[in-house]
């Protein structure tokens, strides 16, 4: 039987309104897998059920010392044996795939969910809320969502064998059939207490595990300076408490395992003295005595499956509650209205809050005392500031007259690239992270070496053995840890020069970059982006010589502008900040 | 069905991974640590077995009976024995698993305080190399993973062999005939299990490693958002997401076809340990060879068999899950530990490279022959450009790293075989990585002194320019910082850093761009106030910014690993080489 190809080529669109809703929806998007499973698991069930049958039989015809009769119960026993097998092992594989189906799905769609919201996102919620949800939420999410059928097939059993015995022995299919309901909601009473211990020591465990992950993270920091001991305590505290948690949960839990072993046994007994009683008044043959023992004592498995079921619920509905907030975040800020912009790459680009204006193919630098100033500038100049809930944005940028808020989103970031100041290098070898929309204008080599790059491919290819000495298929790890701070920026400066977007605004590109190289990168950038416009926020020397014009920016508002040299010759309160001469400018914690 | 095999390797671990007998050896450790505790289980687990058995010999016996004809009272007392039996078993059921509840859990807080205790006794050199995030993914998912291994599926699979051998053992008892044929499919289980375990463990890792991988796409996704809507990266996300699905898939598939093929003969075998005894044991019974009851009996018990034989069966992913992961716990004990010379001892504070020549790989050298004097109490600004081995340099001058061929001494000792407790007394490194530990600002500015009290801490902050914002916090040095706490900024961060080294107080610093996420006027000034507190200390700072090589004694140039400009920055500005052109186009003076 095949199973659905996954990933999906669609996730859908979920339905949001509620949990239960969307684990609904979820169940309903794999509606053939459902059915599939619960036939399967119908099989298997249902041979291993009628099985206390076949032996029921053959004990009676060795009572009868009927030979034929036995060879005929092997023979019916060799039957159910090979249905429940096959049952057992197809339910095994549709179950399985159920439970990926349901978890692929719910990992595409965060993923979808998270680059649809791109920078959004992470002003909405944590970080790791998300990856929680597309780890552990989808793991419990999948786990009932493949449950159902299961549960669907035990309780179709349960219906089946009471309906069987009900019509061999009335008094017992009554007890049997209302015997599994109350068997089943017997475990019930426990659940909460054991949810709410259970939960509890989550809590603890993740506590554990954020303070180990915390530890090990800041490894290099602690060997260089002491305090592992000091850790290690800290650590060792929150283990022993994760434990005895545990251990408290635990007594719930054993307790439940007591009751799943005596309810079940208590009802098996019952019917065994019963059915034992009429059998010696000769009112039930022997082996059907047997065979009523078998199939009571084999009800035990749908019953686990119905507890299974409550504790699968429990837990699912909170990691359905989690799913459904991040999937239904959605993003704040500038309008979706459909004004379109015309020829981006001949356009000047204005504040109006600041005043600011960047003219159409020139290099503009901007000076500002206050580095947290400038990078709120910055963003805003991209357009399309996500806000926090409840915030409110300024007026938006305009790039040749039009709002850059109004226009489309995508469009608006085509239009303009924002570097910012800690722009992330994606994991993946050189080649992939340079695999972005571009101009194509640009190639990779060029940028590189605007970017004075070398030294950093140098170290990349020493680092990653497998790459055969070619850079481009050289290994970048997480956030280009292996690299150092300046090695990064410039690698991130490339990849915005390799975009060659028509307007780009690079916020402090080479910060971490030493002098020698920084001067390099300055005419590197100005002869990569000849003819561009081009808005860069620095205070070096180096970068601000090479720009066409410098506007400096007082208390949020354009002080002056003009040449470099010329500012530096008339303008006091520029060449204070740019000659870093904390003597002549005012001290750096009242700087603005 | 074929492995699948993927184009693409995600980046290798960059710290062992334990081998077979070393996993082994540990788990023997733990086994002989916790042998009272697991000794209990199984004994309370056997009595329960053992009761649960009464059930189908009460039923036996009761044919037996109802087949002679002997009944009546009989069953009465029957079926009370088989009820005592079943509260017992209730009882000692719920016990043993509490016992191995109690058990599981120790068993796992050892294996993760271990596993952490060993962490951070790892070598400096072997840190920096691998990097810490293979380190987090093993202290975070692999002892996650371990929970479910550990918690469940170990206590489930001792209570399962248990109660295989007892069923076994008890249908020995009823009938040596029958205890024989239900053993009819033993080989071919074997045949097959041996297939089965020869693949499984790699592609269970694999599949693990496949669906880490996915979380570690997603994970970057969500953290560089503003990067991916910058540069309209949304669709190839996406598109990598499903791609990395794609190959976790593709495994899952893999072991599920292994245990298609596995899963059946279990199957059979229980299957034709019933239809053994049934049939032959029928057989048997008209020969005469056995009683009703003992067929009854022992039909049942073959019966029994399955529960066993299917816990096992459930269980047993979970423990190849567990066993990759506790390999790559046990991993981390093979590295070898750095022992330390005691001998090496510094005699006074001079420090001095002679001749050094180091690479990272075999053959690639960094540093090709460098030689530099320090001074005690003098500050030396190494500068250059990126990638000439500035920061190599200061990680060997620090002692992380031991030179290929020549000597980095303090003291007339060499740094790299000193105990790394020592040198930390002696040098101190900071460098651009801006840790912020969850806790209290105390607790992050404590760990260098643990003995300091709030007027030294206030002391260190305000020597970092750090006072003005810590005095803004609402709740001071009591703040809780570091992840899920008050945020701080790189630059506050990069201000702890340096606190913490006042605090710490080592005669000799490494500063390798230590200020360098500070806006540059901040930076100047926290340098200067720094350099007050740190008045007659060694300091080597590598400095991107030309004002910290001004302030300095001595400024050696590096370029391309060797050192081309060495002296004062008068006599280098005298001197009108590369870095006296450098300075003038920095400070316009043309």
């Amino acid at each position: 039987m095949p199973l659905t190809p996954l990933p999906l080529a669609d996730p859908g669109s979920p339905d949001l309104s509620s949990p239960p809703a969307f684990l609904r929806w979820l169940r309903r998007s794999q509606r053939r897998g459902q059915l599939l499973a619960t036939c399967w698991n119908l099989l298997e069930m249902g041979c291993q059920a009628a099985l206390p049958i076949a032996l029921g039989l053959g004990v009676q015809a060795a009572v009868d010392g009927d030979a034929g009769g036995i060879w005929r119960a092997g023979g019916l026993a060799l039957l159910l044996a090979v249905g429940a097998a096959l049952g057992a092992v197809m339910t095994h594989r549709q179950a399985v795939w159920n439970w990926i189906h349901a978890a692929c799905q719910m990992r595409q769609l965060v993923s979808r969910q998270a680059s649809e919201l791109g920078a959004g996102l992470s002003r909405r919620i944590a970080t790791g809320e998300v990856v929680a949800v597309g780890s552990g939420d989808v793991e419990r999410i999948g786990w009932y969502v493949e449950l159902i059928a299961r549960v669907r097939s035990a309780v179709i059993v349960w219906l089946a064998v009471s309906s069987v015995v009900l019509v061999v022995e009335p008094v017992l299919g009554i007890g049997v059939l209302l015997g599994v309901p109350v068997l089943a909601a017997s475990v019930w009473p426990l659940i909460g207490p054991f949810e709410r211990r259970y939960e509890q020591q989550r809590a603890l465990g993740g506590k554990a595990t954020e303070l180990a992950a915390d530890t090990v993270a800041g490894l290099r920091v602690l060997r260089g300076i002491g305090g592992e001991e000091l850790f290690l305590e800290r650590y060792r505290a929150a283990s022993q408490k994760v434990r005895a948690a545990a251990v408290r949960s635990a007594r719930i839990w054993s307790l439940m395992q007591a009751q799943q072993v005596l309810l079940p046994g208590l009802f098996v007994v019952g019917v065994t003295w019963y059915g034992a009683r009429l059998a010696a008044r000769g009112e039930l043959a022997v082996g059907t005595l047997i065979a009523v023992y078998g199939a009571t004592a084999f009800l035990a498995a749908p019953l686990r499956i119905l507890g299974e079921a409550a504790h699968a619920w429990s837990v699912a509905r909170v990691s359905a509650g989690r799913a459904v907030r991040v999937l239904s975040l959605e993003r704040n800020g500038g309008a979706a209205e459909a004004a379109a912009l015309t020829k981006p790459a001949k356009a000047d680009l204005h504040d109006p809050a600041s005043g600011l204006t960047a003219r159409a193919g020139e290099l503009t630098a901007v000076v500002c005392g206050d580095p947290d100033f400038a990078g709120a500038l910055a963003e805003r100049l991209g357009g399309h500031v996500p806000l926090a809930e409840g915030e409110r944005g300024q007026p938006s940028v305009r790039l040749g007259g039009t709002e850059l808020d109004a226009v489309p989103l995508a469009e608006a970031r085509a239009a303009v690239l924002v570097h910012d100041k800690e722009p992330v290098l994606l994991s993946g070898t050189l080649a992939e992270l340079f695999d972005i929309p571009s101009s194509g204008r640009v190639v990779p080599a060029e940028a590189l070496a605007a970017a004075r790059s070398e030294d950093v491919l140098e170290a990349l290819v020493a680092g990653s053995p497998e790459c055969a000495g070619d850079p481009m298929r050289a290994r970048i790890t997480e956030r280009g840890r292996s690299l150092s701070g300046g090695q990064r920026q410039r690698l991130a400066l490339a990849r915005a020069l390799l975009a060659d977007p028509p307007v780009l605004v690079l916020d402090e590109p080479t910060s971490a970059v030493d002098a020698h190289t920084e001067s390099r990168i300055a005419t590197g950038l100005r002869e990569t982006r000849a003819g561009r416009t081009t808005v860069v926020f620095a205070t070096s020397p180096l970068l601000l010589d090479q720009a066409d014009r410098v506007v400096l920016l007082q208390d949020g508002r354009v002080a002056a502008a003009g040449r470099h040299r010329d500012l530096m010759r008339t303008e006091q309160a520029y060449r204070a900040v740019v000659t870093r001469d904390e003597e002549a400018a005012q001290p750096v914690g009242e700087a603005v | 069905m074929k492995p699948p095999v993927h184009e693409e390797q995600g980046p290798a671990t960059t710290l062992p991974v334990g081998s077979p007998a070393a996993v082994r050896g540990y788990l023997l450790l733990l086994a002989r640590r916790h042998r009272a505790g697991f000794s209990a289980v199984v004994a309370l687990h056997s009595v329960a077995t053992l009761a649960g058995l009464v059930g189908p010999w009460v039923l036996g016996s009761l044919v037996e009976s109802l087949a002679t004809d002997t009944a009546g009272s009989a069953i009465t007392v029957a079926v009370a024995w088989y009820l005592l039996a079943l509260v017992a078993q209730a009882a000692f059921t719920g016990w043993s698993r509490m016992r191995g509840a109690v058990l599981g859990e120790r068993v796992l807080a050892d294996l993760r305080e271990d596993f952490l205790v060993r962490s951070v006794a790892l070598p400096t050199g072997v840190l920096e190399r691998a990097g810490t995030g293979d380190l987090v993914s093993r202290g975070t998912t692999d002892v996650d993973r371990l929970d479910k291994s550990v918690r469940e599926a170990v206590p489930e699979l001792a209570v399962a062999v248990v109660s295989l051998l007892l069923v076994l053992g008890a249908l020995l008892v009823t009938s040596p005939l029958l205890a024989l044929t239900s053993l009819i499919g033993l080989p071919l289980l074997l045949a097959t299990s041996r297939w089965y375990f020869r693949r499984a463990p790699q592609s269970y890792r694999n599949e693990s490693a496949g669906y880490a991988a996915v979380n570690t796409v997603l994970a970057e996704t969500v953290d560089a958002g503003r990067t991916v809507e910058a540069l309209r990266l949304g669709d190839r996300r996406i598109g990598l997401t499903d791609r990395k699905l794609h190959e976790w898939l593709a495994w899952e598939r893999y072991t599920m076809w292994l245990r298609t093929v596995w899963f059946p003969t279990i199957d059979a075998v229980y299957t034709s340990a019933v239809l053994a005894t049934l049939l032959f044991g029928g057989l048997f019974t008209l020969k005469g060879w056995i009683t009703v009851g003992q067929l009854t009996t022992g039909v049942l018990y073959a019966q029994m068999l399955t529960g066993p034989v299917d816990l096992i069966l459930r269980w047993y992913d979970e423990l190849q899950i567990g066993q990759a992961s506790l390999a790559r716990l046990v991993g981390v004990r093979e590295v070898p530990e750095h022992e330390g010379d005691e001998s090496a001892r510094p005699d006074g504070r001079r420090v001095e490279a002679r001749d050094v020549r180091f690479g990272y790989r075999e053959g690639a050298d960094v540093l090709h022959g460098i030689s530099l004097d320090v001074a005690p109490g003098s500050r030396v600004a190494l500068v250059g450009p990126s990638g000439a081995g500035k920061s190599t340099l200061g990680r060997l001058l620090a002692g992380i790293y031991a030179p290929g061929r020549g000597s980095v001494t303090l003291g007339g000792a060499a740094l790299s075989r000193m105990p790394a407790e020592r040198v930390r007394g002696e040098v101190a490194l900071v460098n651009q990585e801006h840790h912020v530990f969850v806790g209290t600002l105390r607790d992050n500015l404590r760990l260098a002194a643990p003995d300091a009290d709030d007027t030294e801490l206030r002391a260190a902050l305000d020597a970092v320019d750090a006072g003005a914002w810590v005095d803004a916090l609402s709740e001071g040095l009591d703040t809780e910082v570091g992840s899920g706490g008050t945020s701080l900024t790189p630059p506050q961060a990069q201000q702890l850093a340096l606190a913490r080294l006042v605090l710490a107080d080592p005669h000799t610093l490494v500063l390798d761009e230590a200020t360098s996420l500070l806006d540059p006027r901040a930076a100047r000034h926290l340098e200067r106030s720094l350099s007050r507190v740190l008045e007659g200390r060694t300091v080597i700072a590598i400095a991107h910014r030309l004002h910290t090589a001004h302030d300095a004694d001595v400024i050696a140039v590096v370029e391309g690993g060797r050192i081309s400009e060495y002296g004062s920055h008068p006599e280098l500005v005298a001197a009108g080489g590369p870095y006296a052109a450098l300075w003038r186009s920095w400070r316009d003076e043309r």
